[in-house]
């Protein structure tokens, strides 16, 4: 549904984003995450079609978005980083002004906004001025413009920003919901929303792909050895040596958060908990926690956005991989 | 065609819902009308010369291009310049409507706004049917001639706001176009080469609109109008085009 090829975006000398090729099937849900300051902004623009790639491709649903831009919008709903309305418009009134812009025709229009309004939870507002709603239902109003033309593709542009911890639950169900009925490919740089929402995740780091796959898949990629978190009632000083004794144990550390507590780490694809729980009836001991550690995509994320920089560290200071970043965020950001 | 209805509907309800619009109006009529008293005062008066006060009104006193040249940037720096430092244009351009649509759309929603805020002075017009005999041809000529002036001048306006987030920026730099615009011809009075004269005369508002009120009609400036606001217009599609993201 989306492909993107090579997408290179310049400022002057400094590259934004380099090369990055990618593609999104119909259906899924891709999550470009990445730190802030990492291009994810500039991919989405260049997306949909707001920013002209200085090198590079892109095709939605089938359509060139250079050689035929209008086509290829028709088939986008797009909620911006920032999203902007016209504040002195009333919610309806706002979108029956999309609607006709989308090409909704004007017989069905008043039905399509009673239901997309309906989908978003912005019915009780329809009639407030959209200056005066507050920022979750000003994001909402936002996909509701975003879904209003019933669009195959759906690109999401940090959807939760700035949003309370409820209105992010409810805007997350919604997410969830529409990609349902539409390919969704959305940014952000929180991690657990990307294991909630997404199939595949492309990770940006300084305007490159550093890696790409499922979540459960970088996760088995790029964070070592199955760890088994152990809690016993009253160690006698012997378990930390019989655990280590268990075969398949690489090491055996002290947990920092507790006394009692040890993290067992196993050989690769090796789960050790029966292996444990056997060694406690043997031993008598009394268990009272024995968990799989499941590491995180946010392990993932930050071994692979912190790898580069700690690996030039000897030779550049990060500072200056850092500034130009920065200066490329800001320019996006209008003020 | 949809891009342009919607962006022109819009930006209509944009002008109603702004008090900016309401100042505007206020100040426009405000000063027409004292303009029209001046003037009918002025020809009352038996030692002035005879004369027609609508065709005075039209063209022959400053008032009218100071009035003009102050209200065009106060009413089109908004168009695209708040698109920009709002963000909507985001939005917007990602729409399917293309650029030229989009700056149709605002350029005929600032042009009817113009329009809106000539009506009311067709009042002064059966004000002096009720008193004297008035012939309409120059009046036609002259409203025809108010309304070739705005349409330059509002495309001057759009041309202004399509590059700049900053609403300031965008009435300094119509006001200055339209400054350089109207001063053009008259330098007409300035030059004494024949052929620049003619060149300088072609470009003289100031001339236009006092023929127009005199019930001249000049094909020649017509096409003036509509082909320089063609012209500002056009390049405000390309600005808007090559300069989306800043």
């Amino acid at each position: 549904m989306i492909e993107a090829y090579e997408l290179t975006r310049r400022y002057g000398e400094f590259t934004a984003v380099g090369g990055v090729s990618f593609s999104v099937d119909e259906g899924e849900i891709v999550g470009i995450l990445g730190p802030n300051g990492a291009g994810k902004t500039t991919i989405i623009r260049m997306i949909t079609g707001f920013l002209p790639p200085t090198a590079g491709r892109v095709t939605v649903a089938g359509h060139d978005l250079a050689r035929d831009p209008l086509a290829a919008r028709r088939e986008l709903g797009y909620l911006p980083e920032n999203v902007a309305l016209y504040p002195e418009m009333r919610v309806r009134e706002y979108l029956a002004y999309r609607a006709h812009l989308e090409g909704v025709p004007r017989s069905t229009a008043r039905r399509v906004i009673g239901e997309v309004m309906e989908r978003t939870l912005i019915d009780d507002v329809s009639g407030q001025i959209i200056g005066t709603l507050s920022k979750g239902y000003r994001q909402r109003v936002g996909l509701a413009t975003a879904i209003l033309h019933n669009p195959r593709v759906l690109v999401l542009d940090e959807p939760t920003v700035g949003l309370d911890p409820k209105q992010i639950v409810a805007i997350r169900g919604l997410i969830r919901e529409l990609g349902e009925k539409h390919t969704l490919l959305l940014s952000t740089h929180i991690l657990p929303e990307v294991e909630l929402l997404c199939d595949r995740v492309v990770i940006i780091d300084q305007g490159r792909i550093v890696a790409e796959g499922s979540p459960s898949d970088l996760r088995q990629q790029w964070v070592g050895n199955p760890v088994v978190r152990v809690e016993v009632r009253k160690d006698d000083g012997s378990v930390a040596g019989a655990l280590a004794t268990l075969d398949g144990v690489v090491e055996v550390r002290p947990y920092a958060g507790g006394p009692d507590v040890f993290l067992v780490e196993a050989e690769s694809g090796r789960d050790l908990r029966e292996d444990v729980f056997s060694l406690a009836v043997e031993n008598g001991w009394v268990l009272r926690e024995l968990t799989e550690e499941r590491a995180s995509l946010e392990d993932v994320f930050v071994r692979l956005t912190t790898r580069d920089a700690a690996a030039e560290a000897g030779g550049e200071p990060m500072t200056d991989e850092l500034a130009p970043g920065e200066r490329g965020e800001e320019e996006e950001v209008p003020s | 065609m949809r891009g342009v209805t919607a962006t022109l509907m819009r930006e209509l309800r944009a002008y109603f819902l702004s008090p900016l619009a309401y100042v505007i109006l206020a100040f426009f009529l405000l000063m027409n009308g004292y303009v029209f008293w001046v003037i009918v005062s002025y020809l009352n008066d038996p030692r002035s010369p005879i004369g027609a006060p609508l065709e005075l009104f039209f063209g022959q006193t400053v008032f009218f291009w100071l009035v003009l040249m102050f209200i065009t940037p106060v009413l089109t720096m908004r168009l695209l310049a708040e698109e920009r430092r709002s963000g909507t244009i985001e939005v917007l351009m990602t729409a399917p409507v293309t650029e030229g649509q989009v700056v149709l759309g605002k350029y005929l929603a600032a042009l009817l706004f113009y329009v809106f805020l000539w009506l009311p002075t067709l009042a002064y017009v059966a004000l002096i049917a009720g008193y004297s005999e008035i012939d309409p041809g120059p009046i036609l000529t002259g409203y025809l001639g108010v309304l070739g002036v705005g349409a330059l001048f509002m495309a001057v306006g759009v041309f202004g706001s399509s590059f700049t987030r900053n609403q300031i920026v965008s009435a300094v730099v119509t006001f200055a176009v339209l400054m350089v615009l109207f001063t053009f011809g008259l330098l007409e009075n300035l030059v004494n080469d024949d052929r620049l004269r003619q060149a300088f005369g072609y470009l003289n508002l100031w001339e236009h609109m006092n023929d127009f009120g005199r019930g001249i009609l000049d094909t020649r400036r017509l096409v003036y109008y509509v082909s320089a606001s063609a012209f500002f217009l056009f390049l405000s599609a390309r600005i808007l085009e090559a300069k989306k993201w800043r």
